[in-house]
């Protein structure tokens, strides 16, 4: 037994590395840093910078030495707008050709949005073209003398050529550290990059994720400027005083009612049951939630509408929570009384002469009882989340009225801290039954 | 049950002609029952709706127009369905309502559904509505069910490492709380139309993976699938032309049965301000209405209700018929 749930644990950790790769997929790869949508357009880079740092987002996303710096957005003059209006002496020329001419004689400063970071590595990276025998360069004034040149050769001046320039800034460091002068020959660019060389290149985006969630540090919401983690502990009473009610009466009348089919099975009685369940699922959620609110909040006035202030605030969401999930329950409890109904010791028990209840209640429910337990322990995890229309709807201040909020606010670390608590429950949901299971039969342990 | 006809039929079959498909057998079975075929009606009737309300949207983006279902009227904000007005018409004395503008008939025509706060026309938006859930239904079909059946195609037929790799895929997606993860698809890729269909298409695969698997993997040692491999075909060759027919039964089938549910998850999300924008779909509807119904403005809100209801019902007796018909035992695997 115990080598058995050894087993199943470590089963269990490649599903929950699973689910963290995939939030971390979603949320830093596919989704980007969040620092322009958490603090508006009008922000400064040197802003946007400062909120990457502190949640990582300004490293590399799996592993590498260079990474992106909002010091110098990656710029591209193809475009029809011009990136580097600051510049001046500079003529953009946009279209499938297009470049910034910089005419002989000019000293352009780099438009760095804020100083580079003291004693780090860079990588400038310039895409140009220059007539026959132009030299142009990248300086440091600040720096040092340390200039780099490159000139064109003859028979490739009419080619784009690739330059990659790497230096090292000092102690102190301004924003206009990088100046390109042009010397002899118009200098025409046609895409600028800047990278940060890292220290480490294993620090990544990926590496911070998985500290952070070693510290049990769920990170801050954006939007309300709390510990994810103190807003997960506030939230979870109200969701679960809201869902654990739902659940209880769904599972006792759906249970109820799938024994009363499976009793009365192929009547009339039945298949009016199974009919009024499918109609019960094909009403959409959100109509039980505006019915109900509307007819028995407002307009017969038996509950109170919106709100948390005593229990009975909790009595019409349990209802339409109730309700609204009941079609489906029912229908599944039926299936399953109904597999059981024919199976050959209930023939058995029939030809023994024993009662349609005593066959009902002593036989069938009790061993329809292993899927309707497996069914009970899945759907516990789905209790901690709680019920997203439900709360908002009724503004109970749990975890799915958090969630909705901070989905419509772009709050991505609450967003992930709900998702991945309710993954990790639900694949411990998963081992408990497991290991139920295996207690209550032997048999599978082998399997 | 059977009818003459076939047990001709099935005496012929001895001397080597063709019985009755799956598929043949499986519509004869619907045909025989009322209700199912009402609710085939019931859809073919929305496909209309949905391909009229197409050809509207097409139309006006063609000729650059305001469509119909967009025009504002604000002399007519908040009108009742035309047979309300009838009904109030018919009410009232004749002389108390002076020269009506429209006879009765006109009038039970003229915004058969009411308007809404803005004077647009409810009907013409519940139909626009109909093109939305098709549009959501069918891509994120598109989405899911290449995903499930190619996935469930592999884990099943070369078992081993690439099962394990499949199988944990599925239950890591299987494990995340599906509405929660559909919200939070859709907040990364971005609002709009294009956030519901990823939300629900990426995370909708699994069930079909799952079922598509077991099937696969009691196909893989029946004797057609030995001959074929004797025959020296190749494993894709093998996987599609002739595991996949026999296990196709159970595509259409989570078609059937998924195509409400991404209805009702679409009406969710852009009820919660995170789907569909600017286009009248029938969440949008709802969001809009639940404000007006507290006003006594009950139309719009009834209507989106009834639509719904009506496409989800039809489509889910129609798939537990069609499940019921084409293979029982799946039953047991809800």
């Amino acid at each position: 037994m115990f080598r058995y749930i050894v087993r199943r644990i470590l089963q269990m950790i490649p599903t929950v590395l699973g689910v963290i790769l995939i939030t971390f997929i979603l949320f830093n790869v596919v989704g980007g840093s969040p620092a322009s949508m958490t603090l508006g357009k009008h922000v400064s880079p040197q802003a946007l910078e400062e909120f990457d740092e502190q949640r990582g987002f300004n490293k590399p996303l799996f592993a590498g030495w260079w990474t992106k710096t909002r010091a110098l957005a990656d710029a591209d003059f193809r475009g029809a707008i011009n990136p580097w209006r600051a510049v001046e002496g500079a003529e953009h020329r946009p279209g499938g050709d297009g470049a910034l001419v910089l005419s002989p004689g000019t000293n352009a400063v780099l438009p760095l949005a804020f100083a580079l970071r003291p004693e780090t590595k860079y990588r400038l990276m310039l895409e140009y073209r220059q007539p026959e025998g132009a030299t142009a360069s990248v300086s440091f004034p600040n720096i040092g003398k340390k200039s780099l040149e490159f000139s064109a050769t003859a028979d490739k001046s009419r080619h784009w050529k690739k330059v990659e320039l790497d230096f090292q800034t000092l102690e102190k460091t301004t924003a206009a550290d990088v100046q390109l002068e042009v010397e002899e020959g118009a200098l025409e660019l046609r895409r600028v990059t800047l990278r940060r060389r890292m220290k480490n290149p294993f620090d990544s985006q990926l590496l911070f994720y998985f500290r952070q969630l070693a510290r049990l540090d769920f990170g801050m919401s954006s939007s309300l400027n709390q510990p994810v983690s103190r807003l997960l502990r506030d939230g979870i009473v109200p969701s679960l005083m809201l869902t654990v009610p739902i659940f209880l009466a769904e599972l006792l009348v759906a249970i109820s009612i799938a024994l009363l089919c499976a009793f009365f099975r192929d009547t009339l009685v039945d298949r009016l049951f199974v009919v009024t369940s499918v109609a019960l699922m094909s009403i959409n959620y959100l109509v039980w939630i505006v019915a109900g609110q509307y007819f028995m909040g407002f307009r017969w006035g038996w509950f109170p509408v919106w709100g948390f202030a005593s229990w009975r605030y909790l009595l019409l969401p349990v209802f339409i929570g109730t309700i609204s999930g009941l079609g489906a329950s029912v229908r599944f409890y039926r299936t399953i009384m109904l597999d059981e109904m024919y199976k050959d010791y209930v023939r058995t028990a029939f030809a023994k002469g024993v009662s349609r209840y005593g066959v009902l209640f002593r036989h069938v429910l009790k061993n329809a009882m292993i899927p309707i337990a497996t069914n009970i322990v899945i759907a516990i995890p789905f209790l901690y989340t709680g019920s997203l229309l439900l709360e908002s709807f009724f503004g109970i201040p749990g975890l799915g009225y958090l969630g909705v909020n901070a989905i419509n606010s772009s709050d991505v670390d609450v967003v992930r801290a709900i998702v991945l608590i309710g993954s990790i429950l639900f694949v411990v949901a998963n081992l408990m039954t497991d290991i139920c299971y295996a207690w209550l039969d032997p048999r599978v342990k082998l399997g | 049950m059977r009818d003459q006809k076939s047990d001709v039929r099935s005496r012929d079959a001895g001397a080597g002609a063709h019985g009755r498909s799956l598929w043949a057998d499986a519509w004869a079975q619907l045909r025989r029952r009322p209700l199912v075929m009402a609710c085939f009606w019931v859809i073919v009737a929305y496909v209309v709706m949905a391909l009229y309300g197409e050809t509207v949207y097409r139309w006006a983006r063609w000729k650059d127009l305001t469509p119909k279902y967009q025009e504002q009227n604000l002399d007519e904000q908040y009108m009742p369905p035309g047979f309300v007005r009838v009904a109030q018409r018919l009410d009232q004395s004749e002389k108390e309502a002076g020269s009506p503008q429209r006879s009765l008939v006109q009038d039970l025509i003229y915004r058969p559904l009411g308007t809404d706060g803005l004077g647009r026309d409810v009907f013409l938006r519940l139909v626009q509505g109909t093109r939305i859930a098709f549009y959501v239904g069918i891509i994120t079909s598109l989405i899911a069910i290449p995903i499930g059946v190619v996935l469930g195609l592999m884990a099943g037929y070369f078992g081993g490492r690439t099962d394990d790799i499949i199988v944990w895929l599925y239950s890591t997606f299987a494990s995340i709380p599906g509405l929660l993860f559909i919200l939070a698809i859709a907040m990364v890729v971005g609002r709009g139309l294009q956030g519901v269909y990823f939300g629900i298409g990426l995370t909708t695969w699994v069930g079909l993976c799952r079922l598509i698997r077991g099937e696969v993997i009691k196909h893989k040692s029946r004797a057609y699938v030995l001959a074929a491999r004797a025959l020296g075909l190749g494993h894709t060759r093998i996987m599609f032309r002739h595991i996949l027919p026999n296990v196709f039964h159970i595509v259409i089938v989570t078609f059937t049965l998924r195509f409400p549910a991404a209805i009702g998850t679409e009406v969710f999300m852009s009820f919660l301000g995170i789907g569909v924008v600017g286009e009248p779909s029938w969440g949008v509807m709802i969001s809009n209405a639940r404000l007006r119904l507290w006003h006594g403005v009950w139309w719009e809100m009834a209507f989106v209700t009834l639509a719904i209801f009506g496409i989800v019902l039809a489509f889910n007796l129609l798939g537990d018929a069609l499940r019921d018909a084409l293979d029982p035992r799946l039953r047991t695997g809800e």
